[in-house]
């Protein structure tokens, strides 16, 4: 069965009471839809520009009574969904995934999809299937892989001495308009209550100026450290180009290096920072 | 209103010589993100397709961050310092029309009680060059706000495309008249040459404004709101790269004890925070409220206290929305709910 068909099986047999889904707009963009019954059903389409990860819209939606809800997900936004599991924000029963191969999605959804127009983190994917479903759809297709410029960038970076790593992030973070949208767009930032939201006092400074900008961008990545599923949506909003999953890619990586763990893998698994295991390593910490 | 012609080398002239003078000059950047502060004359990016920039140039009489005074605590004295805003004059060269139609849209709130005098200042020193616009894409709806891909609003002089590189220059204002004659060396001909218009193609309406007006007035409450914001995700990409949207908040930040500003910084009516009350009750308390005072305040609220659109149809709030929210498909809908 195509999306469609199964989505509209999933609504009729109430496994789901509505489905998170992408449809195509009138604009000729595919976007975030939600289909409540069997002829919104019928608008359910996945292709290479469905790039957001509808998990962020689990926690900032009424969940229905008695009912679950329904959300396509790629491989990447699965892990999501698993994140918020393993973060106890929503449980496995009342979600039904319907899981979609990918293969691969595009960064400029105005663009063609093309090996140029390849977002980074479909390099290194290694959920094209999601690893946790209720039901799979779609069919697995190859595509030429991009550049992975961002691995390259980083290493740059690595090379650099403290002034020059701080000369970089400040050109970088002097951009920031503070519009929060990697905030807003991110799943795993689902706090009621942001600490910049905080004024009593005011922990971190509202003006998008060197000082507020780097406390924010900091806090943000702080708050993401072993905890960032690596979906790139923070980046793919960010209206000024900030390379910011630079930073989370990064603690991801070091992570998986220092604890052999990567967040959202399984729903079961206890969080890297919920957890304590004696023989964790800490030569690293200084 | 004089008609000149000039060539598009003479207009990088006219850059290379402002700079020269300690004028800021305002162009879209190489890669047509932002309007950038551009250092030499070969960096002017003036192309009647180019898109509108992903940011408007509002920051430039609006900035994301503006300091109001500064003060000093001696002791038990405080001081107060004011600032100065006393900056180069500016021009910003290549505005497309619906990034020159703000200017004189905002004069109206920034001059409608206390006058701003810092909006008020960085107006005076600008001279905007706009330029007709020769791109459409399935976001653009000028035509349906009153404006046109010609039209001159807020431009102080407007650049016109003719044949081979050269550009019919108008002079609208007697500050761009001023202007131009302080600049009396450029080989500008008086000429009755005339440029086609923009083809329908560009020139199109999209909606009747009016129809949706008619609609705002009566539908405060209305199951329509929870359907057009049941998807924002409640960030504020759509008000900053906004050219009208123009809401501010207002901090004080110490740099410790002694020392410290007053500070204005953008804001936006999508965030949860911007109508929190200090009790913690909210009137504006789910996205949906909020999409609706987005939509109110430009279409309805700002139509009926200044008689102008808040908007100017450049879509860059749909282009850049992370989860393609399209305002003008909202805005078809409103006039499609108008219909029934």
């Amino acid at each position: 069965m195509n999306l469609a068909e199964t989505a509209k099986d999933i609504l009729k047999n109430h496994k789901a009471e509505f489905i998170i889904g992408y449809s195509k707009g009138r604009d000729g963009r595919t976007k975030p839809f939600i289909a409540k019954d069997e002829k919104g059903a019928e608008k359910l389409v996945f292709d290479h520009f469905s790039v957001n990860n509808l998990a962020v819209y689990l926690t900032r939606m009424e969940k229905p009574k008695g009912g679950k809800i329904g959300i396509v997900a790629k491989g990447c936004d699965v892990r999501a969904v698993n994140a918020l599991i393993q973060e106890n924000q929503i449980k496995r029963d009342e979600v039904f995934i319907i899981g979609v191969n990918c293969s691969g999605v595009v960064n400029d959804i105005d663009g063609e999809w093309n090996k140029e127009n390849t977002q980074i983190k479909c390099k290194y994917c290694q959920l094209r299937t999601p690893n946790i479903y209720d039901i799979l759809v779609g069919e697995l297709e190859d595509f030429e892989l991009p550049e992975d410029g961002q691995q390259l960038l980083m290493t740059k970076i690595e090379n650099m001495n403290a002034e020059e790593r701080f000369e970089f992030w400040q050109n970088e973070f002097d951009k920031c308009i503070k519009c929060y949208a990697c905030r807003q767009v991110c799943p795993l930032c689902y706090c009621e209550q942001c600490i910049v939201e905080k004024s009593m006092p005011q922990w971190i400074e509202t003006s998008a100026s060197a000082r507020g900008n780097f406390a924010w961008n900091l806090i943000r990545a702080f708050h993401l450290a072993g905890r960032c599923i690596g979906c790139h949506e923070c980046e793919r909003a960010c209206p000024m180009d900030l390379p910011i999953t630079l930073l989370t890619r990064k603690m991801g990586m070091l992570a998986g290096k220092e604890f052999g763990y990567r967040h959202g893998m399984d729903p079961s698994q206890e969080t890297l920072i919920g957890s304590y295991n004696i023989k964790d390593n800490e030569d690293f910490i200084r | 209103m004089e008609h000149y012609k000039i060539s598009f080398e003479d207009l990088r002239k006219l850059v290379g010589e402002l700079l020269k003078c300690k004028y800021n000059v305002v162009s879209q950047s190489a890669d047509g993100k932002k309007f950038i502060k551009i250092n030499s004359e070969s960096e002017l990016n003036l192309n009647p397709a180019n898109k509108p920039t992903d940011i408007s140039m509002k920051e430039y009489f609006l900035p994301k961050s503006e300091s109001l005074f500064f003060y000093k605590r001696n002791k038990d004295e405080i001081e107060l310092i004011d600032v100065n805003i006393n900056e180069n004059k500016t021009v910003i060269i290549g505005a497309k029309p619906c990034d020159a139609a703000a200017v004189p849209v905002l004069s109206k709130v920034f001059n409608w009680d206390y006058k701003d005098e810092f909006f008020n200042s960085r107006v005076d020193k600008t001279i905007i060059i706009g330029t007709a616009c020769r791109y459409k894409d399935s976001f653009c709806f000028c035509s349906s706000v009153g404006l046109s891909p010609d039209s001159e609003k807020g431009s102080d002089i407007f650049l016109v495309p003719l044949k081979d590189n050269f550009y019919l220059m108008k002079i609208i204002t007697e500050k761009g008249k001023i202007f131009t004659e302080e600049f009396s060396w450029l080989s500008m001909e008086k000429t009755d040459e005339r440029p086609e218009k923009a083809s329908p193609e560009f020139d199109d309406s999209k909606f009747e404004y009016i129809n949706v007006k008619t609609w705002l007035d009566e539908n405060f409450s209305n199951d329509f709101w929870d359907g057009a914001g049941e998807l924002c995700l409640g960030c504020a990409q759509c008000a900053y790269a906004c050219p009208t949207c123009h809401c501010f908040d207002i901090v004080d930040e110490s740099c410790g004890y002694s020392c410290g500003r007053r500070v204005k910084n953008w804001d936006s009516c999508q965030f949860g925070l911007f109508t929190k009350h200090a009790s913690g009750h909210n009137p504006r308390d789910g996205q949906s409220k909020r999409y609706r005072q987005r939509i109110s305040h430009k279409f309805k609220y700002y139509k009926d206290r200044f008689d102008e659109i808040l908007c100017t149809g450049c879509g860059r709030c749909s282009r850049g929305c992370p989860v393609s929210i399209n305002i003008l498909e909202i805005l078809q809908d409103i006039e499609e709910c108008n219909k029934q």
